[in-house]
């Protein structure tokens, strides 16, 4: 029925004729990333049990309580095994005018692929909320509709609306809860229009290179942290506007709310392929279209996305703790899910759980259906899933084990997250091929640390295993071997380092799981690798940490962040305060940048500056002024600049200098004598803008240090005029003689071959000395 | 006389104390029970100082805990063979009664005997006891018309009641039984001998009947037990026994503190069975209650008789614990099989027949010195939460409707 | 009837996801919801009664299970239940006249197994009407418990006619749905009017110049003020504002709307205030069996404050609200603990909940409970739409409300038995679930006087199916 209505509207050419299509939504079944390796390698993400059901559960019950109607459930990778769910779950055939539709691609690699996918179909007729099918939310989103309904009406280019949320990251270790990465957003505090989005996605690149337009709100790069707000004018668009940078206390929920357009938009640049690093950003950065991006935020209701291991403890959490309610155990939101008994102290239990006398089920645990626990265990802060059966003496701690997981005696958990049909044995006895699982010797209690993910091991892998290497049939882990924290341990070898990023996400597109990646390393190594890594009667592979290093695991990982990291957090903490305190109070009285008095810069461990990047920077900066915008702006820039690089006035204006002298050399010039003209006329025009950092006799010092290095290395043309432009600094006194005299004195112990300009300039010194003597003279007479 | 109590050998096999006080029996090693049992079956009426109710369940709860006690006298480190008498001694003093019966009530068949025999069934309460033996009364008779059965039952009943005016529950199930006969004999005048038949049959179910109360007492008192509480058990109560069982074997996870329950150990007894289901127990000296109390989450006793008012007659010691329970709002519960609801409103404490019991104090009472012996006291309704009956979950006000439909 | 089956679902979704909440919203759609069952349900030849309540208890189950909390589901299924056996009984009764002896006989071929050769229709009625009361020290002898017959007094009844070939039988069927749903319909009424019926008495209880304290709001505390307004007594009101829902600001508003001196204060200010007030009102979520109410949180607080200084405490309630259980640890059972972020913004203290610091364990817990117990003692009064009661006195409101069986809303022996010994575990031994069947199986015939049936087949299916 429902589009037999589409139809209906959509042929009135009524404005109003949004509002009444029925509110449509995509829900994108595949992550298309890496990050729950190898969990993900036989099992699409979405169907993952988070707290008591499988994650997509929760998206479509919020999806059907925001009064969603049509639901397509885009599914990639393992497009089989998640329409087979939908088919049993009660979405397909519950009552009411919520509809589920699975649409089935093989070949996406991305978001982008996916819309375009739908945008074929044609089933999209108006608005639709487009969220990822990890998204646990229960929020309404009756306002944020509306005003991007008024938004549509008012002004047609504006294609799309974020949900954004407040969300504090912890005061000690400046990341989020969620463990992903900084976002940095500018939003206009107004419009809410969103101005500037970044995400800092790979580690390496140490600075966000921003379009010039945005040139100026880079200061906030390495204030990233700080958990204050900015307010100052930009640059943008060639227009001044004032801006709020919002850095990391807001939270980007991953709801967005968008037009049919978006769809047409990806259809129309098939590079776009990532949600935000590329269609948000696009769509920022290009000023032909003028698309815009709005911002809705919310502030009691929940709503967060699982995107990495961290962010799953964590929601994990939020659930167990109601936020999330009423998504929460007890009330069976989800028909499926078994009945929940909330006892004191937030402790959730199935009916049927054969607790023993003595077992300890403390505070915040959820212990699922027909699941044994044998006497002196204790279970703390951890979900235990269904029909698992765990032995005497075993603690489990902050961890997430799935279903039908078997943990004998003495095993001892913290932080780990097992998956479905885990056997951890704590004897070292020899254990028959059990189906379905991977089977942990360990001979020491402590081995089980840390995030340990393992994967069960479907029917048609399983066969093809068999196919390709028959020892694989189960990981073991070696009676000797100690995991190392952070180390993931499956039945599949890892994809080779070379794999990029895209290939995997190729690949876990591929509903074919066992394609390219694992067939990548040979059998040999990958036998000897497990002989090594995994120990003597071990099979299977501990999974190397990913390339972004501990750095990235300690973030992402279910454990928490280790003390002694946070030790290091709170030292830099302290010495950065130290440097940012005085690097403010450095700041020109005439500053126009107005910072809150807590403006305390904080760059985590970037503290080197290439000052070559800053020069480059500034130069554009002053390029542009060339062009003829107005000296304040250009003022303003560099000022903004100079924090941003954490530089010194001196720096600034030596660089300033440096570009001065350039754009006098850009112009035409036949003799020295006309280049002298040129850069006389270059310097009295920015003598004021020159003269702005030119506070101290040491930035003078700087610019003349600054001008004999040109003269040295870059801009040789300069070498014979040295002590005419010397003299004509001093006669337009952007320079002072003390500033001189003092340079010179400094070069007096140089080696000769830096001696060459005080040389060069010795009559000009003498004459000035002289002066001073005179001026001496005078005094004493 | 008190000496040869049961109980009071209860006591000896315990403590094992200077001999003196019974050395005239010690060459004997005759189980005492005996002469305490037979004396006592062969006059109907005990006016001596032992509440035969009391005796009563001594030696069911020795029968009982048999094996109980072969662990204690393990520990004590004396010849089992005492306990190994005990069974034996209950046959025999059963058997006693039989034939005592026989050769001493001249008359082929006596309501007192028949009564003692069912008495001596370990799980059978006195009133269930009673109304077997009016059971038998009806079979036994001659009547040929309703009234004159009814005359025959009503003097059987009383010299029931007569023969041990202590015992609540077995007036309580005598008058039950009346009434019933009374109700049905009202509904089935046309033909008398079915009217028999039915009663005669619906007397012999009874015990079945008491059995069945008990389990419905333990699936309503189960719910009130929740994971990790802690419950004061006061007296040995096979109905509060039964509910903990019930809980138990639920998987409940909770944990009892037993009064040790003076003179006759009940808490011994009760916490033997406790352990035996695995449930962790704690015993308490009866002095220990208010001690202990805040740990606890809820008081359960069973009761003797359940009174007009609501409230309860139990063993010595209940009242002082609902006190205690009542100042410090922990809540009471009395499980109690509804046929012992007694057509009695006592005003005060010395408002009852008082039963009897003597008080062994290890040490001779110097003369002049005397002693308390009264078993039982009365728990006003005000201090009890809830009890738990056959008849559902009670507030104590709905006792007395209950009692007052039966009767008027 | 697929079509009543979807309803159901559609409702039992509801329920679960909280859509319908409130005791009164949830208390008038089962009520619409069983009936629309009962009208489905088409009448087997004999024993109808018990087709009927067969498939009430069916769909009740799955609404109790839906969600516990809203206790009114269950209410309104055993007063439907209730309603059933009342008026297959009056219309057996009826029929019994006509055939007196004959009913007997049929008892026996029924397979009575003890021997009661002539039991007049007078007995089988009294037995039947015995079955409508709990079960009582009268009835404690007779053989209820372990019979088939007269447990089934309905199906007894419809046995009877089944075989006395009676004319008007369909007739009688169709009388007896009909009945039902008449009865039912006086429910909903009943429902619906219970805000009348209660505040027609306002004016007994509210006097001149009195000072009234309430919380949160609740709909029949409002009428019932409002009506007391309108007999113009003229009177003041303290209403606290009920955090975190503060509903009482709403409640306010209303008053104030209908002309009545209000005045807000803080819940904290109770204790402050209630020293001036000359009666405490409150609504409540429910009233069980022992006179304990569940009512919104914060309300324990007041009733001890009045209990403290005197002040008469009254509770306000629809009998729909009347509970026939027991609050067995009601402070976790019966309650139900609501989204934290009422209390407090959850993006201002995210920073406190960050699980990656402080050993993965979190420091900030947010409670949010959504009921208090008060405990009977601290009531004055019930005003319920049948007057004014003690809460010693429920119990017997409860008892000519509901009938003792339906107190456990289950159809399958089965089942229960497993929810009751929870022997659902990994390991099952036959013994164990057989005795736990037979013990729950004779309790409950106890209680439901159903006949006790050997569990031997089943409970093998059962085994199998494990």
């Amino acid at each position: 029925m429902a589009p037999k209505k589409g139809h209906r509207f959509s042929s009135s050419e009524d404005p109003e004729e949004l509002a009444r299509v029925p509110l449509q939504a995509i829900l994108l079944a595949d992550s298309f990333a890496t990050k729950f390796r190898p969990i993900t390698l036989e099992r699409p993400k979405v169907l993952l049990p988070l707290v008591n059901a499988p994650m997509i559960d929760y998206t479509l019950a919020w999806l059907e309580s925001v009064g969603v109607e049509e639901a397509f459930v885009f599914c990639c990778a393992h497009s089989q095994q998640v329409k087979d769910y939908l088919n049993k779950s009660q979405w397909m055939k519950q009552p009411g005018t919520f509809t589920v539709q699975p649409i089935e691609s093989h070949d996406s690699i991305g978001a982008g692929d996916a819309l375009r996918v739908i945008y074929n179909l044609g089933v999209i007729r108006g608005d639709f909320v487009l969220v990822s099918g990890d998204t646990v939310s229960n929020m309404s989103l009756k306002e944020a509709l509306q005003e991007h309904k008024e938004r549509r009406k008012k002004d047609p280019l504006a294609v799309m609306t974020m949900v954004i949320k407040h969300s504090k990251p912890s005061s000690l270790t400046h990341q989020t809860r969620l463990g992903n990465d900084e976002i940095l957003m500018a939003i206009d505090p107004d419009t809410k229009e969103l101005l500037y989005y970044e995400d800092k996605t790979d580690q390496s690149q140490r600075f966000i290179t921003l379009d010039k337009m945005l040139l100026a709100s880079t200061p906030t790069l390495h204030l990233h942290n700080d958990k204050q707000l900015y307010r100052f004018p930009i640059l943008m668009r060639k227009r001044l506007i004032p801006v709020v940078l919002f850095l990391e206390i807001l939270k980007d929920c991953y709801i967005d709310i968008c037009s049919p357009e978006v769809l047409s938009l990806f259809t129309d640049n098939f590079d776009y392929q990532h949600l935000r690093r590329h269609f948000v950003k696009g769509l920022l950065v290009d000023d032909l279209m003028g698309y815009k991006i709005f911002t809705h935020e919310i502030h009691s209701s929940y709503a967060a996305r699982i995107d990495n291991f961290r962010s799953y403890d964590t929601i994990s959490k939020d659930i167990i703790q109601r936020w999330t309610y009423p998504m929460v155990p007890d009330v069976q939101y989800f028909g499926n899910c078994s009945q929940m008994k909330l006892d004191r102290l937030g402790i959730y239990k199935a009916p049927e759980v054969d607790q023993s006398r003595t077992a300890q089920i403390r505070a915040f645990s959820l212990i699922g259906n027909g699941t044994t626990i044998g006497d002196h265990s204790v279970i703390s802060y951890s979900v235990i899933g269904q029909s698992c059966s765990i032995g005497r003496n075993v603690s489990i701690q902050g961890s997430y084990i799935w279903d039908n997981v078997i943990i004998e005696d003495d095993c001892k958990l913290s932080h780990a997250l097992v998956c479905d049909g885990v056997h951890m044995r704590y004897t070292h006895t020899h254990m028959l091929s059990v189906k379905f699982s991977f089977i942990i010797f360990c001979s020491k209690a402590y081995m089980m640390q840390k995030a340990i993910s393992a994967s069960v091991v479907n029917d048609f892998f399983l066969v093809d295993l068999i196919a390709w290497v028959p020892e694989l049939l189960m990981v073991e882990v070696g009676q000797k071997i100690v995991i190392p924290a952070y180390s993931k341990v499956s039945l599949l070898p890892q994809p080779s380092k070379q794999d990029s990023d895209e290939e995997l996400e190729y690949a876990d597109a591929n509903s074919g799981v066992v394609e390219s990646p694992y067939r990548k390393p040979p059998r040999k190594r990958v036998f000897c690798i497990l002989l090594i890594k995994v120990g003597i009667s071990g099979v299977g592979y501990i999974w190397s940490t990913t390339e972004g290093g501990h750095e990235e695991e300690w973030r992402q990982s279910i454990a928490p962040i280790p003390a002694e990291k946070l030790m290091e957090f709170s030292l830099s903490a302290h010495t950065d305060l130290g440097v940012s305190n005085q690097d403010v109070n450095s700041l020109p009285a005439s500053g126009e940048l107005q910072l809150g008095s807590e403006g305390t810069g904080f760059d985590d461990g970037e503290d080197y500056k290439d000052s070559a990047d800053f020069e480059k920077e500034l130069e554009a900066t002053f390029q542009r002024a060339l062009a003829g915008v107005n000296p304040d702006n250009v003022i303003l820039e560099i000022n903004s600049l100079r924090l941003s690089y954490n530089m010194a006035h001196a720096d600034c204006a030596g660089s300033l200098f440096y570009s001065i002298m350039k754009s006098a050399l850009s112009a035409p010039f036949s003799s020295n004598r006309e280049l002298l003209l040129n850069t006389g006329k270059e310097l009295s025009r920015w003598k004021d803008l020159l003269k702005n950092y030119l506070k101290t006799i040491d930035e003078e010092i700087e610019v003349l240090l600054k001008f004999e290095e040109m003269c040295l290395e870059t801009t040789k043309e300069f070498a014979p005029l040295f002590s005419a432009i010397l003299n004509h600094l001093y006669e337009k006194d952007i320079l002072s003689e003390d500033a001189i005299l003092s340079w010179a004195e400094e070069k007096e112990g140089a080696d000769e071959s830096d001696k060459i300009f005080v040389k060069q300039s010795e009559p000009f010194l003498k004459l000035s000395t002289y002066k001073e003597n005179n001026l001496k003279t005078l005094c004493a007479g | 006389m008190w000496l040869r109590s049961a109980s009071f050998v209860l006591d000896k096999r315990l403590q094992q104390q200077e001999p003196s006080s019974y050395d005239p029996r010690d060459p004997a090693q005759l189980p005492p029970p005996f002469p305490s049992v037979n004396p006592m079956d062969q006059n109907p009426n005990p006016n001596h100082g032992i509440s035969a109710y009391y005796q009563t369940r001594a030696e069911h709860h020795a029968v009982v805990t048999s094996d109980w006690l072969a662990q204690a006298q393990a520990a004590v480190g004396r010849d089992a063979a005492p306990s190994s008498g005990w069974p034996f001694a209950a046959a025999s003093s059963s058997s006693a009664a039989r034939t005592g019966s026989v050769g001493v009530g001249g008359k082929p068949f006596s309501v007192i005997d028949e009564f003692n025999y069912w008495r001596k069934k370990p799980d059978l309460a006195e009133a269930v006891a009673a109304i077997m033996a009016l059971a038998a009364v009806i079979r036994s008779s001659e009547a040929t018309t309703m009234m004159e059965l009814e005359i025959e039952l009503k003097k059987a009943s009383d010299t029931l009641k007569s023969w041990d005016t202590t015992s609540i529950s077995l007036s309580a199930g005598c008058d039950l039984f009346m009434r019933y006969v009374t109700r049905t004999s009202a509904l089935e005048y046309e033909d008398f001998d079915a009217a028999k038949l039915r009663l005669i049959e619906r007397g012999e179910k009874f015990g079945e009947i008491s059995l069945k109360a008990r389990r419905t007492i333990a699936m309503l008192g189960q719910d009130f037990i929740f994971d990790g509480c802690t419950i004061l058990v006061h007296g040995f109560s096979r109905v509060v026994l039964e509910v903990l069982k019930l809980a138990a074997s639920n998987r409940k996870l909770f944990r009892v503190l037993c009064t040790e329950g003076r003179p006759d150990r009940t808490g011994l007894r009760f916490s033997n069975e406790l352990a035996a289901l695995g449930v962790p127990v704690k015993l308490l000296i009866d002095s220990a209650v208010a001690y202990t109390i805040d740990e606890v989450d809820m008081v359960f006793v069973g009761a003797d008789g359940v009174v007009e008012s609501g409230g309860i007659i139990n063993m010595m010691g209940t009242y002082q614990i609902a006190l205690v329970a009542h100042s410090m709002n922990k809540p009471v519960y009395v499980a109690a099989e509804s046929y012992k609801f007694a057509r009695l409103y006592p005003l005060d404490q010395k408002d009852l027949a008082a039963a009897l019991r003597p008080i062994d104090f290890g040490v001779p009472i110097p003369l002049g010195v005397e002693v308390e012996t009264s078993a039982r006291d009365y728990t006003p309704p005000q201090y009890l939460t809830l009890l738990f009956t056959d008849l559902g979950v009670l507030t104590p006000s709905v006792v007395s409707d209950e009692l007052i439909q039966l009767y008027l | 009837m697929p079509d009543v089956q979807a309803l159901v679902n559609d409702f039992v979704l509801k329920l679960k996801r909280r859509k319908i909440e409130g005791s009164h919203a949830s208390a008038r759609h089962t009520a619409e919801l069983l009936r629309s069952v009962i009208s489905h349900q088409r009448m087997p030849y004999m024993n109808q009664a018990g087709a009927l309540i067969d498939a009430v208890k069916a769909v009740g189950e799955q609404l109790i299970a839906a969600n516990h909390v809203e206790l009114a589901v269950g209410n309104i299924v055993r007063r439907v239940l209730h309603i059933i056996r009342e008026e297959d009984l009056s219309s057996t009764a009826t029929g019994i006249e006509g055939l007196g002896i004959s009913a007997g006989s049929d008892d026996d071929d029924e397979g009575q197994r003890e021997d009661r050769p002539a039991l007049s229709a007078a007995a089988l009625a009294a037995a039947a009407r015995s079955t409508l009361r709990a079960p009582s020290l009268q009835t404690l002898l007779e053989d209820i418990p372990d019979s088939a017959a007269a447990p089934q007094p309905p199906s007894s009844g419809g046995d009877s006619e089944g075989k006395s070939k009676s004319a008007d039988k369909n007739l009688r069927s169709r009388k007896l749905k009909h009945d039902v749903i008449e009865a039912i319909n006086e429910l909903i009424q009943d429902i619906d009017t219970c805000h009348e019926q209660i505040s027609e008495q306002a004016v007994e209880h509210i006097h001149q110049n009195e000072v009234i304290l309430t919380l949160g709001r609740s709909r029949t505390v409002k009428e019932f003020l409002c009506a007391a307004k309108e007999k113009n007594r003229s009177f003041r009101v303290f209403v606290a504002e009920g955090a975190p829902r503060y509903q009482g600001h709403v409640l306010a508003k209303e008053l104030v709307g209908k002309g009545i001196q209000t005045t807000v204060i803080t819940d904290s200010a109770v204790f402050a205030m209630i020293s001036r007030v000359n009666m405490v009102i409150v609504g409540s979520h429910a009233i069980m069996a022992n006179g304990g109410v569940i009512a919104p949180v914060g309300i324990n607080m007041v009733a001890l404050a009045a209990q403290r200084h005197a002040v008469p405490f009254v509770v306000v309630a629809g009998s729909h609200k009347l509970c026939p259980l027991y609050p067995h640890n009601p402070e976790v059972l019966l309650n139900d603990l609501k989204n934290p972020s009422d209390l407090m913004d959850f993006g201002e203290f995210s920073d406190c909940m960050d699980f990656g610091s402080h050993g993965g364990s979190p420091l900030l817990h947010v409670v949010n409970p959504a009921f208090d117990y008060v405990p009977p003692k601290l009531v004055s009064l019930f005003i319920t739409d049948t007057g004014g009661h003690n809460p010693s006195y429920m119990y017997r409101l409860i008892a000519d409300y509901y009938s003792a069986d339906d107190l456990v809303v289950k159809r399958s022996y089965l089942l229960s038995v497993l929810l009751m010994t929870g022997t659902l575990g990994i390991r099952i031994n036959l013994k164990k679930l057989r005795t736990a069947e037979e013990n729950f199986a004779n309790s409950i015939g106890c209680w439901c006087n159903k006949p006790v049936e050997a569990p031997s087949s089943k409970t093998l299916a059962f085994i199998v199916q494990i």
